[in-house]
């Protein structure tokens, strides 16, 4: 369960969690999802069928893989799954703790972040998904790090 | 430091080990650590961005090194150097240049120098890079870059120029000092780099630093900038401009050699492939503008640029 919720947190977080970096940081543009995202991603059926592989891939990383060794895949899928719809403009809702709270005890560095992206980017590349897309998703998906990484 | 830097090989070695080059995992995201620029310290290929070298993140120590190649119509430039990227905050590095001035030699035309001939220039840079705010790569929902200060001191041994340089009242040793701010606009792929550099250094200090009257012998503030396009992850396009002082025509004019010691601005057009991790290669086309013209018959120097990084 604790691994689920860092992988939530990890992937999940909601928008408006995002703390100001700083107070004269400008928006780079509103919370709303890009246009076409949800689209190139597959929508539902594409979106599961990524997160169903990416949740495989995570789980066998060298690397990050040891986080969720506790982890149950398929509730872990399911709700990734409804969150990066909601977040690329599906027509999804997900409620959720929010990020900070569910990694506040946890071990988890800038690396280990990193980490994650590349599992992503592998299994977006394994889904067909065009690296600009892909850059879009992860565009959104970044700045958790802020609430993700613990080890600073 | 002048022992360490009169044995750059050993130099590297030592900087390497001091930091640790045996880390055993580093994890910055592909090519977000730069490539190494002529001076040593990462960016692109002629000024440094405020991403800090080595494949280390927070946390971590890694290292870097580089052997890059230039050529144009009348000058070669060969380049090899470390770095240590310690917890992506701090960067040090360790650059050599052996520059083939061997056009160099025509001086002897204009007053008895004793310039010998194929005489090459060599160049020893420290750098030192801190990262003071942001981060250029995962802070995609704003507009803050990643900023970073440096200095890069430079120290050139001209052989048989020596007293061209003296001829030209210029010191042999020098520093710059730059600010960087680095940007990923990740949903666009687009990276964008912004420095500022005050120098007073003469051909990036290959000839020397400063001038005697009426060149300029003082500091000036220079910008450079980059852009550059991500294809795929380990694929990157861009360009270069990066202007420069002009120290020395005023000195060479009033010595009636017209602009035979013009300096212009510098230019490229880059491809970076990372094929892994741990490798990287850059290839650019450079336009050096004019160096020296009044002994290459005021021609510009165009060429390529050939570069190759090692980073854990």
């Amino acid at each position: 369960m604790k691994s689920t919720l860092i992988t939530l947190g990890l992937v999940c977080s909601s928008l408006p969690a995002l703390p100001a970096l700083a107070q004269n940081t400008a928006p780079m543009s509103t919370t709303t999802a890009p246009a076409g995202l949800y689209q190139a991603l597959g929508e539902t059926v594409g979106i599961t069928r990524l997160m169903d592989d990416f949740v495989n891939r995570l789980m066998a990383d060298p690397r990050i893989g040891s986080h969720f060794k506790d982890a149950k895949p398929q509730p872990l899928k399911d709700s990734l799954t409804r969150q990066i719809c909601q977040l690329s403009g599906g027509p999804c809702q997900y409620t959720g703790p929010d990020m900070k709270t569910v990694h506040g005890e946890m071990d988890i560095t800038k690396a280990n972040f990193h980490a994650l992206v590349e599992v992503l980017q592998a299994a977006m590349d394994a889904q067909g998904i065009a690296f600009s897309q892909q850059n879009r998703l992860l565009a959104l998906l970044a700045p958790m790090q802020r609430d993700v990484i613990t080890v600073r | 430091m002048k022992l360490v830097l009169s044995h750059p090989a050993m130099a590297a070695l030592a900087l390497a080990c001091s930091a640790g080059l045996a880390h055993a995992d580093t994890g910055k995201l592909l090519l977000t650590g730069g490539v190494s620029t002529i001076a040593g310290s990462a960016g692109g290929g002629i000024t440094p961005w405020a991403v800090i070298g080595s494949n280390a993140t927070e946390g971590e120590v890694g290292a870097s090194a580089y052997l890059t190649h230039a050529a144009t119509q009348d000058y070669a430039l060969t380049g090899y150097g470390v770095a240590v990227g310690i917890h992506d905050r701090v960067e040090l590095s360790l650059a050599r240049q052996d520059f083939d001035a061997s056009p160099s030699i025509a001086l002897n035309g204009i007053a008895p120098f004793g310039v010998t001939p194929g005489q090459h220039i060599k160049m020893d840079v420290v750098g030192v890079k801190v990262r003071v705010a942001g981060d250029a790569v995962l802070d995609s929902d704003n507009w803050m870059p990643q900023i970073a200060v440096g200095l890069e001191h430079k120290r050139v041994h001209p052989g048989s120029l020596q007293p061209v340089l003296d001829f030209l009242g210029t010191k042999t040793q020098g520093t710059d000092v730059y600010v960087s701010a680095t940007k990923l606009l990740l949903d666009k792929g687009l990276l964008l780099n912004a420095t500022l550099r005050s120098t007073n250094a003469n051909q990036n200090g290959l000839l020397g630093f400063g001038a005697a009257a009426p060149g300029r012998k003082s500091r000036s503030l220079q910008p450079e900038f980059s852009v550059a396009y991500l294809l795929r992850k380990d694929l990157a396009v861009g360009a270069e401009y990066r202007f420069k002082p002009n120290n020395l025509q005023a000195l060479g004019a009033a010595a009636g050699l017209g602009a035979a010691l013009r300096e212009d601005d510098w230019k490229d057009i880059f491809i970076a492939w990372a094929p892994s991790k741990n490798l990287s290669l850059t290839l650019a086309w450079v336009d050096l503008g004019r160096i020296v013209p009044g002994i290459t018959h005021g021609r510009k120097q165009t060429g390529y640029y050939l570069s190759a990084q090692v980073a854990f």
